[in-house]
């Protein structure tokens, strides 16, 4: 695979998250454009590459959106992929802006949250959940989660405390960060173990809720970025892969398994450089199946791995081992906004290696790894994503 | 997305005030729909691949393996449980009525063969108090059978369930409720 050279990430901006809006996706969707331009000083027309994630547009595509706001991009792309849409968007603007076709693309993720607007994504979200898991009662994704979780606590021994681990200290992190909806409220270990039950092992606290917001970066050549002035960030290595190991009857692992060495290797990197990690926590359980496929720790010894490892954006908890992971709560404690959920670790990580976080800043911040998951059509996630980005200019 | 018109009504019926009277989802899409006709003079009905012999489940337009074309034929049920878990919760108001009074259990089941398949438990079968009392790995047998919004959904019993006839399924269908339209606690 060629190399991301030469391809800067910029601006990122996180937008009005919200329990509940009036406004629809096009409104989240335009505003963090906004904050986007006026971070990097950009006009509207700067913009010729249009990428754009959302899952509540109804009628509406990404070319609808280029006359609400007004702009003439040469380069669209529209990414339904759930929680691997921000990853996947780096990728392809990237070699967009490799091969010209595009020199200065926005990416968005926008969802609104109108009242009960995730009973119809839940209720029609792909062919497969209409016919074959909604009429099961199903709410949203939690059941096939619930299957999974289960699976994997029978076969690898971990309990519901080990996932308090990761509930907990993204929780901490939150509490850092203001755009944080639950992030007013601390969580203990005990508040998480004595959540009311959701599905099966899945508690109140292992799911996310489901709320509004937008979430955005630039992408353009590097020459360009140095010339806004603004800190930027560099891909090291990025990969996908789709309904992998589809043979496994419950999901254990994700397509991360076949290319996390390689993405090790074309970085020229080890998982002990990685300053930070932001995994796709729709469920604990997926984002201790990350750090194992991702090659942090074996498969089967997540929940060890993160007994032992302190996840603190700021290295304040008990473990000798220090991994900050999804610094700034993560969906668990942000919200998933939509399909923005897919772009937060996005946003998130390059707030960190450009030394812009505020509150929730990693120390000395220079290469985290970013990964994406998606698309519950059935029984299991269906996308997988990675990328190492590592700091520009800082 | 776009949410079809007949979503957007059902789904203003699916509403708290309304619980008592709420039923299974009645949405499909047309393959959906198909495997509910293929479904109503069988026991379990799962579509095969016509070049292949591959069995297919969820429902699709093509085979999977070979993507020939598909017909459906009766099938065996039998498999063994991947996974299981109790919904405490759900979007619905039909389960909610129930998983205000106990949780509703649902499990996957690898069938001997091939597809992997979500199913309605009926604990009775088993002796069990709770999904968890159903271990992995144990072996059980999967039918089909219409609910009361006229959709074939699918139950998983005990492998030593009799589920021969017509009668012995509905009679399984109608203890977990599923036939049940609406609750009249206090009679007709």
């Amino acid at each position: 695979m060629r190399s991301y050279e030469g391809v800067a990430l910029l601006a990122p901006v996180s937008f009005g998250y919200a329990r509940q809006s009036p406004h629809t996706a096009p409104w989240f969707i335009g505003k963090t454009l906004k904050l986007m331009l006026q971070q990097s000083g950009l006009s509207k027309d700067d913009i010729d590459g249009f990428a754009v994630s959302s899952f509540s547009l109804g009628a509406d595509s990404v070319i609808p959106l280029t006359q609400h706001y007004q702009i003439s991009p040469r380069w669209v792309e529209q990414l339904p992929y759930g929680g691997a849409s921000g990853v996947i968007a780096l990728r392809r603007a990237a070699r967009a802006i490799q091969a010209g076709d595009a020199s200065v693309i926005a990416c968005i993720g926008g969802d609104g949250a109108a009242h009960r607007s995730f009973e119809r994504t839940a209720g029609e979200f792909s062919s497969f959940t209409i016919d074959s898991s909604f009429p099961y009662g199903a709410g949203g994704p939690n059941a096939a989660f619930a299957m999974i979780t289960k699976n994997y606590m029978e076969r690898y021994g971990a309990t519901r405390e080990d996932f308090a681990r990761i509930a907990v200290d993204q929780r901490y992190n939150a509490n850092h960060y203001e755009q944080a909806l639950l992030g007013h409220k601390t969580l203990s270990v005990e508040q998480y173990l004595a959540a009311r039950p959701i599905a099966g092992p899945v508690h109140l606290f292992d799911c996310v809720m489901p709320c509004a917001g937008g979430e955005g970066f630039l992408v353009m050549d590097e020459e360009r970025a140095r010339s806004t002035g603004l800190p930027y960030c560099l891909i090291s290595a990025a990969d996908e892969l789709h309904n992998a190991h589809r043979d496994d009857p419950v999901q254990e692992r994700g397509g991360w398994t076949e290319y996390a060495n390689d993405l090790y290797q074309r970085a020229g990197l080890g998982p002990d450089d990685i300053n930070l990690v932001q995994t796709y926590d729709d469920y604990p359980v997926i984002s201790m199946m990350q750090l194992e496929d991702l090659g942090f720790c074996a498969k089967g010894e997540g929940a060890a791995f993160v007994q032992a490892t302190d996840m603190r954006f700021d290295g304040s908890g008990p473990q000798s081992r220090k991994l900050p992971h999804n610094t700034n709560g993560g969906q668990l404690s942000v919200g998933q906004a939509g399909s923005a959920a897919g772009y937060l670790g996005v946003t998130e990580t390059l707030r960190q290696l450009t030394q812009s976080a505020a509150d929730n800043q990693v120390a000395n911040a220079r290469h985290a790894m970013v990964s994406g998951f998606g698309m519950v059509n059935y029984d299991r996630g269906l996308c997988s994503a990675a990328a190492i980005l590592s700091g520009g200019n800082a | 997305m776009t949410t079809s018109s007949k979503m957007q009504s059902r789904m203003k019926l699916n509403r708290p005030s309304v619980r008592n009277k709420t039923r299974p989802p009645k949405q499909r899409t047309p393959l959906g729909e198909t495997f509910t006709a293929a479904n109503l003079p069988a026991a379990l009905s799962l579509q095969h691949c016509g070049d292949c012999g591959q069995v297919q489940y969820p429902p699709r337009e093509l085979c999977h393996a070979c993507l020939g074309d598909l017909v459906w034929r009766e099938t065996s049920g039998s498999g063994v449980v991947s996974s299981r878990v109790d919904l405490h919760h759900s979007l619905w108001e039909f389960f909610k009525r129930h998983t205000a009074q106990q949780p509703w259990p649902i499990a996957s089941i690898k069938l001997d063969c091939g597809p992997t398949v979500l199913a309605h438990v009926d604990l009775d079968s088993f002796g069990a108090a709770g999904a968890n009392d159903v271990a992995a790995g144990t072996p059980v047998q999967v039918f089909s059978h219409s609910d009361c919004s006229q959709q074939a959904i699918l139950i998983m019993v005990a492998a030593s369930e009799p589920i021969a006839t017509a009668d012995r399924r509905h009679a399984i269908a109608d203890r977990l409720g599923l036939l049940e339209p609406a609750l009249k606690p206090g009679g007709i």
